[in-house]
């Protein structure tokens, strides 16, 4: 049973600024880094040789994705937000691009406490900053309404926001990732016992994690990792709206 | 030794409660789903509106499940090794 | 194995490192995506607009050049049917004369005509008022076998021609 490990990410490398602040590199920084790179790639792929009359499938799809990541935004936000459509295109896909790494056995970041809180620390931001749009005091007396009494539930429910969306995106990827960890584990045990006798390195060799975990990589990978990204972004949205309409 | 079993299990134990929140958002969201089924078959045509809704309000009622779910993690994974480290 | 970190752990230099990251991909997606693709977008709208407009422009011609059209075919219609009005007219006028002409022209012959038969049978009463004064005479110097006046004898003739010719007349 050494076999089920469930932990963060792998600590790659630690670069040593002092002697007691050491800043870690994991799998889940580079993960993300790798697909900042293929998005990245995946962009100028995409917008090369672009033609008024489009000729090929490539520029079809650009234009697909700006149109929808366009209407999107401008359905939920208003078009007073359109220049939000870069920002919340790229929260959707580095959140979907990042769980679905782990459909190639990759570590992915969305799995990662740290990744989620950074976003949700950034709306978090906007969303502050579009409330004191319409002053700062004006921000604060907010907190008051509409007894002064609820002043610390007020200031819950504020800091509530990016919490229950960090812990919502992080819980569904990690729950799937603990779930395929320990599915993956049962598979190997179960197979170590059905083919136990075969001989040499075929015992080892776990045959049940062949296509069975196909169905949960499935759901738990890509359907769960697609609609947290759609709702993160649908909430980012949500609420940096909401906050600019209060004022 | 008796003191990290007693540990190990009062943990495993407290995840275990800790999960019960998952009965909640099950409840809520089957409900939840049920409408918005019953919101289909009324409406056919606004099979998509429903649908994005549906799954957003789901998202926003499964926070207290994963809250539930984010304490079983720490008590399996953090307070064990937290509370055997001063042992 | 190397080392891990907690599942569930929090670390501040991780948090900053995935703000930058998704500040990063915001400005690639900026850069890259959103600002070559609107700038299609803004070009194909130009062009459609610019097609739009020389549609447009190009309609306006011909309905420029129809207008004109209609018109001039009006107006070739108007002078047409004048042509062929003026043409009847003189058509018309060249008959009237012709008509008038020649009816003046049977008019004058049948008055002349009448005129002859007139002088004609004056000169014909004449003659034979003459011939029947003479052969009365004659036959009147006959019957009496005496001669009257000559100039009795003539008033009596022309007094009876006279009524002769009253009655003939």
């Amino acid at each position: 049973m050494d076999s089920i490990n469930i932990t963060g990410a792998r600590i790659l490398f630690e670069i040593p600024v002092t002697d007691s602040f050491v800043i870690k590199i994991t799998q889940a920084q580079v993960n993300s880094w790798i697909v900042i790179l293929f998005l990245f790639i995946l962009c100028k792929v995409l917008t090369r040789n672009l033609k008024v009359k489009p000729e090929s499938k490539r520029q079809l799809i650009a234009e697909f994705i700006v149109e929808k990541a366009t209407n999107l935004v401008n359905e939920n936000m208003g078009q007073k937000f359109i220049g939000f459509t870069p920002f919340i295109t790229a929260l959707m896909a580095l959140s979907a691009c990042s769980s679905l790494l782990s459909v190639f056995g990759m570590y992915s970041p969305t799995a990662d406490l740290n990744t989620i809180l950074g976003w949700s620390i950034i709306v978090f931001i906007l969303i502050t900053y579009y409330k004191m749009k319409g002053g700062f005091f004006k921000y604060l007396k907010g907190f008051t309404q509409p007894i002064a009494v609820l002043t610390p539930f007020n200031i819950i429910s504020e800091i509530a926001t990016p919490v229950s969306m960090t812990f919502r995106h992080f819980g569904n990827i990690c729950s799937g990732s603990v779930i395929m960890t320990l599915v993956y584990a049962a598979l190997a045990s179960a197979s170590a016992l059905v083919f136990g006798w075969l001989p040499g390195a075929l015992a080892k060799f776990p045959f049940f994690q062949v296509g069975i975990p196909l169905v949960l990589s499935a759901y738990f990978d890509m359907f769960g990792g697609i609609l947290q990204a759609f709702i993160f972004a649908m909430l980012t949205m949500l609420y940096i709206s909401s906050a600019a309409e209060e004022d | 030794m008796l003191e990290r079993a007693i540990i190990l299990a009062a943990s495993a134990i407290g995840a275990g409660l800790a999960m019960i929140a998952g009965i909640g958002p099950g409840i809520g969201e089957g409900y939840a789903v049920g409408k918005a089924c019953e919101a289909i078959g009324r409406q056919p045509e606004c099979k998509g509106t429903v649908t994005s809704t549906m799954l957003l309000g789901c998202a926003v009622a499964e926070t207290t499940g994963i809250y539930g779910f984010v304490v079983a993690l720490l008590l399996l994974f953090v307070t064990p090794n937290m509370f055997l480290g001063k042992l | 194995m190397g080392k891990f970190l907690d599942l569930v752990s929090i670390d501040p230099v991780h948090i900053i490192i995935t703000i930058i990251n998704l500040m990063i991909l915001f400005f690639i997606f900026k850069k890259f995506l959103f600002k070559p693709v609107q700038e299609i977008f803004d070009k194909r709208q130009q062009e459609i607009d610019k097609i739009y407009s020389d549609a447009q422009s190009a309609h306006d011609a011909a309905q420029k050049d129809k207008t004109e059209y209609s018109e001039k075919i009006s107006a070739a219609d108007e002078e047409a049917q004048q042509i062929v009005k003026k043409a009847a007219e003189k058509a018309e006028r060249i008959s009237d004369n012709i008509i008038s002409e020649a009816n003046s022209k049977a008019s004058a012959m049948l008055k002349k005509a009448d005129e002859d038969i007139a002088q004609e049978r004056k000169k014909a009463v004449n003659e034979i008022k003459n011939e029947i004064s003479s052969i009365s005479v004659d036959i009147a110097q006959k019957v009496i076998e005496r001669e009257i006046n000559e100039n009795d004898q003539k008033d009596l003739i022309d007094s009876f021609i006279d009524k002769i010719g009253d009655d003939n007349g």
